[in-house]
């Protein structure tokens, strides 16, 4: 993996408080350019706060982010929005929205206020539902949507945006373990295709299968980074969720799978 | 569901607006025809001659002319501004009364009508209504960080004291005729509505409304709450505090000419969603179309209802809009 100072995600000394508590405290990390990564952590670690920061949706108080570069925090709005998607967690509208307008709302940033949806756009707005196999469901109502499939449009409607960086937040949040498999499989094909992807895991054994790096979160600071198999130890994991944890290899995949005891 | 194309819809508002304008002046004790209607307008426009006496082409065109557009024009401007706000809030019973701006024009009006001083109320009640606002900012700015529902508490405390000052200045002083003018007023009238009064209504409507109706696919946005709005590269902040703005300022001028005419602004976007859609690219111009058409006719139904007497024509929206509402929430309960 390439690995020059100006490729991929690069934050710098990120802080950020909120009513008057240190939520990330001087945080340095890096996503490299064409990788799946994973940012994991106990609750209130600050994972959702840093992927906000990261993908410049709320401003640190202090920090840089750069990507390949560009300076995420200091460009306009609209062009930060066609290079940098944001998945959030758990999204939800109480509007009658179409599956179809969800991923039109992607197509915004590269979008004037009052211009016809251009033939190109429709184009991208197909080939993203098409990608997350949601094709069939475009007149389909987001709100009688499974979570799973929600989560897919949600996911389409990052890729109309036609990003190079795609941060999400816990994406097989509340999903079944299938519609789990099925977003992880989802991010491991984007991949393939350029994108560099950081997700929010809470769940270790799918962040070590699919994720070649691992950004370990604890009260707002990094506590560990790096390549999957050296980060994720079974020493780390009881040092920072407090738990008795065995690394186990699944048969199958030959991938790393974690079993859990108390302390 | 099966929805509308918004394009037709539209078109179809368009026509029926214009017809209905131009029927709701035929209507009343003199009998003046349709195309005596449109010849008179066009003698005033400088086409041909009218074929009415003066005295029935005042009444076309000094008196039931312009009170028809003053009510199209406050129909669109509470509708747009009621479909607006619900979008900003994300409150689907949002409406444009909601941060205190009707009870403040309610106060302003009410005191220069005691004072003597009437010809001063429309000003009056546009600044009551933006000082209440103001003071509905202040105060949930003062509770920490503005929120939506942080402001919609605080407009609710102001509503309440401000219509408790309206109270008591009633209570204490009015009597006689400026009670009646007062309780029209209260509750929504647009007998007095002149050339003036359509002056203002359309300017805020062209200067201030049409802008914000190309606003729709920034409001669709925040469908899914600030943060993906963010993310799709918006200014939240700019975005949220400019569209109130403007929906106060359009409201403050509809309810200077015309006083507090309820459900409008509440129940006729959400009858436009039900038929097209939720986008608002569609929903606001729609909104505001289908505004003034239904403001027309209500208005037309209070002066001509129990004729020769004339009713607030807000009690005829309320009329209208309470049922109406009602059956909006039994669907929503079965569709959710």
């Amino acid at each position: 993996m390439s690995h020059d100072s100006n490729s991929g995600l690069v934050g710098e000394r990120i802080t950020i408080t909120a009513d008057g508590s240190l939520l990330i405290d001087n945080v340095d990390c890096t996503v490299a350019q064409g990788s799946l990564s994973a940012l994991v952590g106990p609750n209130g670690a600050g994972k959702s706060t840093l992927l906000r920061a990261l993908t410049a949706v709320q401003a640190p108080a202090s920090g840089s982010v750069h990507f390949d570069g560009n300076n995420l925090l200091g460009m306009p709005r609209r062009q930060r929005a066609r290079l940098a998607a944001f998945v959030e967690q758990d999204s939800t509208t109480d509007s009658s929205l179409s599956v179809d307008m969800v991923v039109q709302l992607g197509r915004l940033p590269h979008q004037s206020l009052w211009e016809a949806d251009s033939a190109e756009s429709t184009a991208i707005v197909s080939a993203s539902l098409a990608t997350v196999e949601m094709t069939a469901f475009r007149d389909r109502e987001f709100q009688s949507l499974s979570g799973g499939e929600k989560q897919r449009v949600m996911l389409a409607r990052a890729l109309a945006q036609q990003p190079q960086l795609l941060a999400l937040d816990e994406p097989t949040n509340h999903l079944d373990i299938a519609a789990q498999l099925a977003v992880l499989e989802l991010l491991a094909h984007l991949r393939t295709t350029g994108v560099t992807i950081l997700a929010a895991l809470h769940d270790l054994s799918l962040a070590a299968s699919y994720c070649d790096h691992i950004i370990v979160l604890s009260h707002g600071r990094v506590v560990a980074a790096g390549a999957t198999e050296t980060v994720l130890t079974e020493a780390l994991i009881a040092e920072v969720y407090g738990v008795r944890a065995s690394i186990l290899t699944n048969p199958v995949t030959g991938k790393p799978v974690i079993g859990f005891s108390p302390a | 569901m099966a929805k509308v194309s918004p394009l037709t819809f539209g078109a179809a508002l368009a026509i029926a607006l214009l017809v209905s304008i131009t029927i709701a002046v035929t209507i009343g004790p003199a009998d003046i025809r349709f195309d005596e209607v449109w010849r008179s307008i066009g003698s005033h426009l400088g086409i041909g001659v009218s074929p009415l006496t003066e005295l029935r082409d005042g009444i076309v065109w000094q008196l039931r002319l312009p009170r028809v557009l003053t009510a199209a024009a406050v129909g669109a401007g509470l509708a747009l501004s009621g479909a607006v706000m619900q979008a900003i809030t994300r409150n689907p019973l949002a409406d444009p009364y909601l941060l205190g701006l009707s009870s403040g024009a309610a106060l302003g009006a009410v005191s220069v009508i005691l004072l003597g001083a009437a010809v001063l109320l429309p000003f009056a009640a546009f600044v009551g209504a933006l000082l209440a606002l103001t003071l509905t900012l202040l105060l949930a700015g003062s509770l920490g960080a503005i929120t939506p529902s942080r402001t919609v508490l605080a407009g609710i405390a102001v509503s309440a004291l401000a219509s408790a000052i309206t109270s008591f200045v009633i209570f204490w002083s009015v009597t006689g005729d400026s009670y009646r003018e007062v309780l029209s007023w209260l509750l929504g009238s647009l007998s007095g509505a002149r050339w003036p009064a359509v002056g203002i209504t359309m300017v805020a409507i062209i200067v201030i409304g049409i802008p914000v109706m190309l606003t729709g696919r920034l409001l669709d946005s925040f469908a899914f709450g600030d943060v993906q709005a963010a993310s799709l590269g918006v200014n939240v902040s700019a975005t949220r505090w400019g569209l109130l703005a403007a929906s106060a300022l359009v409201t403050g001028a509809m309810v200077s000419v015309s006083g507090s005419i309820g459900f409008v602004g509440l129940i006729l976007p959400h009858a436009v969603r039900l038929l097209v859609g939720p986008g608002h690219r569609a929903l606001l111009p729609l909104s505001a179309l289908l505004g003034a058409v239904f403001l027309v006719w209500a208005d037309t139904l209070a002066r001509t209802l129990f004729d020769p007497r004339e009713i607030p024509v807000g009690i005829v929206t309320a009329m209208i809009g309470a049922p109406i509402f009602a059956f909006l929430l039994t669907r929503r309960k079965s569709s959710t």
